[in-house]
């Protein structure tokens, strides 16, 4: 197999645009390696490769997708989804996921299609296996239905359209496909770490004592105790999956507010979700702004845009540091090779990475809410926070833990909140004083 | 689908049940228990950076805050480095009865004065956790990246803390942020065995009543993360941070004084 990030990005991608239309058989597009995971672990191109081999085996490729046993995935959906996009005799769509997603979500799941560059926000990546919207806890995976909802809703304030008019088997399978890439991604960051813990070189005694170091080669069809390894780390990320419905939050039915409130409890239970609002122990003000514009703490990050960040960062101060070095011994001179030839494949890997954006608190003033307007929906963000992001949860961590504020509390945060839009005549919305200066792009 | 690959999966395929049947029991107890102790000493000055707090600045500018990545003593004595036992996944170790007999004292992370109280700190799994609020009428949040057992951000207020506990083994100390005031920071070692340790404000750490053996340990510090060739005595940590030892029954191991250097610390 040809390593995939030998492959120049944009011939990658003209060739699968080309090949989506018919004009040429390009070469089969594959999986690329996600450079950063290997570059900070390390790992040289003979350890990538035999990373690529073991994703191969347990996943397959984006035109022979593999439901391995132990990820419990749905093998037909998986072929439903995968592969060029087509349509057979009786009017069938095949090829769904490159046919609708990835343009923006990329062929990997990585957020890095052709059109990323020109949206903000970004399209997510998966292969963190982390979701914003979603009715589980803050750490939990979402659930199906939380995947088909975005998909049937699309996501309203960014660029994720509605697939409403699918059909709802379509839509199940690219739901599963999505979950496969999240998976194949997690266990690819994941395998990199493994293999940088605990591979690498060993010090070998033969006969005559010579001590001389070997390369442990990544291979687990060659070593029952990798095999052993690999497994397991898939089924820890497997089981997130499916533990997801037993995540759910699950409103306290006593806490729920009636659906026949008369005006004044309305008004009441607003102004109750105010004094949350304002106060030190919601602190929505800190973030959402003293004027619910969303003109707080505007410098913060994404750990999507923070493992960027992170890792541009860490390369410029790699870089300052090799520049000052100076060698004495010749070890310390093959060491500062080393650490050279390092430094050029970072280098490589940042100036492909998106620019970084900050993370800017929702306006909720506007009346447009990402995760869904529901009642519900609110009140699983207040709940659980917004996983990935530095919104914090009120409500309890997990089954059976204790939350900040009561259930009732949340429940008038969310009547607040919804009410944000909906102010007197009198006092027109603002315009949101972002804070320019603050904003890298 | 080359056969190889074909091969490997048919082999992982098959490698779920023979797993089951090849654990190997480890039920011999440890020949003896030793200690291990030392002094890490930073060989470079240290200017800590002054803060000045942009949120909640008439409570949080009262106290002096400083940048804390690098947190030195008078005589150069470098704290916040983590020492601790490095074991293999899954790997699981034998605890000295004293570890066991302990009253376990919930590990506390307090929010005060604006900043992390401790800065860097280990949480045994077998022991509570509890994230506190000491700073009356602020908010703060608690948002720990952890691997194995599932991030958390919540917030906390002062009268009630948050109480968790952890199941997994986490191979890193993992970093903890409060986003509502961004120069908090702090790291948290999370293990399913009490081996492990952080220098203190002398330098100082010392992991007592380790099973006698070979192992290897581990060296970690949050401005270079594994601490790639710190020379500890004759041996030199790789890429990993780690180096070899043999702990003797009722000895107690001391490396003395190691020296970590500015360039170590990607300063």
């Amino acid at each position: 197999m040809k390593l995939a990030t030998q492959v120049n990005r944009q011939l990658f991608l003209s060739l699968l645009v080309l090949g989506s239309l018919g004009c040429t058989q390009g070469e089969p597009p594959q999986f690329r390696l996600n450079m950063i995971s290997m570059t900070s672990n390390e790992l040289d191109s003979e350890y990538q490769q035999e990373i690529a081999n073991v994703l191969s085996g347990l996943f397959g490729t984006p035109d022979e997708p593999f439901a391995h046993p132990a990820t419990g995935l749905n093998q037909l959906k998986l072929d439903l989804a995968s592969g060029p996009a087509w349509s057979d005799k009786r009017g069938y769509s095949h090829g769904l996921y490159r046919q609708h997603c990835v343009h923006c979500h990329g062929i990997d799941g990585d957020g890095y299609g052709p059109t990323a560059k020109i949206l903000n926000p970004y399209p997510r990546d998966y292969r963190k296996g982390i979701f914003k919207f979603k009715s589980t806890f803050n750490a939990a995976k979402p659930t199906d239905a939380d995947l088909h909802r975005v998909l049937a809703n699309g996501v309203p304030g960014t660029s994720m359209p509605s697939f409403e008019l699918l059909p709802s088997s379509e839509v199940e399978s690219l739901v599963e496909y999505v979950k496969y890439l999240a998976m194949r991604g997690q266990l690819e960051t994941e395998l990199a770490a493994y293999v940088f813990d605990e591979l690498g070189v060993e010090e070998v005694e033969d006969e005559s004592g010579t001590v001389t170091e070997q390369r442990i080669p990544f291979d687990p069809s060659a070593s029952p105790d990798q095999a052993e390894a690999v497994l397991d780390i898939l089924s820890e990320i497997v089981a997130g999956w499916d533990e997801a419905g037993e995540n759910v939050i699950q409103p306290a039915e006593d806490a729920i507010p009636a659906d026949n409130r008369s005006d004044e409890e309305l008004a009441a239970s607003i102004d109750r979700g105010r004094e949350l609002f304002y106060g030190v122990k919601a602190n929505c003000i800190k973030c959402h702004g003293p004027t619910g514009l969303g003109d707080g703490q505007q410098t913060d990050h994404n750990v999507w845009n923070k493992e960027n960040m992170d890792y541009i960062e860490a390369t410029t101060s790699m870089a300052d540091s090799l520049a000052n070095a100076d060698p004495e011994t010749e070890e310390e001179e093959l060491e500062l090779d080393r650490e050279w030839a390092l430094l050029k494949s970072r280098e490589e890997v940042s100036d492909t990475l998106l620019p970084v954006r900050n993370a800017v608190p929702r306006n909720l003033r506007v009346g447009v809410y990402r995760g869904g307007r529901r009642r519900i929906d609110v009140f699983h963000k207040i709940h659980a926070g917004i996983a990935g992001t530095p919104m914090p949860g009120l409500g309890a961590a997990g089954p059976g833990a204790e939350g900040t504020i009561s259930e009732e509390d949340m429940w008038s945060i969310v009547d607040y909140v919804l009410n944000l839009p909906y102010e007197a005549p009198s006092q027109p919305q603002r315009a949101l004083p972002t804070n320019h200066s603050n904003i890298t792009q | 689908m080359t056969s190889i690959h074909l091969a490997l999966r048919y082999f992982l395929t098959l490698t779920v049940t023979l797993s089951a049947l090849t654990v190997i029991s480890n039920d011999a107890s440890a020949a003896g228990w030793g200690s291990l102790k030392g002094k890490f000493l930073y060989k470079g000055s240290v200017n800590p950076k002054e803060i000045t707090p942009t949120r909640d600045p008439e409570f949080c500018g009262k106290h002096k805050l400083v940048e804390e990545d690098i947190a030195v003593g008078e005589k150069n004595e470098l704290a916040n480095v983590y020492v601790y036992l490095y074991t293999k996944r899954n790997a699981k170790v034998e605890i000295h009865p004293d570890y066991e007999k302990a009253e376990l004292k919930p590990a506390v992370l307090d929010n005060k004065g604006c900043r992390f109280e401790p800065h860097a700190m280990t949480v045994w799994t077998k022991q509570p956790f509890q994230v506190h609020n000491s700073d009356q009428g602020i908010g703060h949040n608690t948002n720990a990246t952890l691997r194995a057992n599932g991030s958390f951000n919540e917030t906390v207020t002062n009268d009630k803390p948050l109480k968790k506990s952890f199941q997994k083994t986490e191979t890193y100390p993992a970093p903890v942020a409060c986003n509502v005031h961004p120069w908090m920071n702090a790291t948290l070692l999370i293990r399913d065995n009490p081996y492990m340790a952080v220098s203190n404000e002398k330098g100082e750490f010392e992991i007592k009543n380790l099973p006698a053996g070979e192992h290897e340990i581990v060296f970690w510090h949050e401005a270079s993360g594994t601490m790639k060739n710190l020379q500890v005595g004759k041996e030199k940590a790789g890429r990993t941070g780690r180096i070899d030892v043999e702990i003797a029954d009722g000895e107690t191991l001391d490396f003395g004084e190691i020296t970590v250097t500015p360039k170590l610390l990607g300063k």
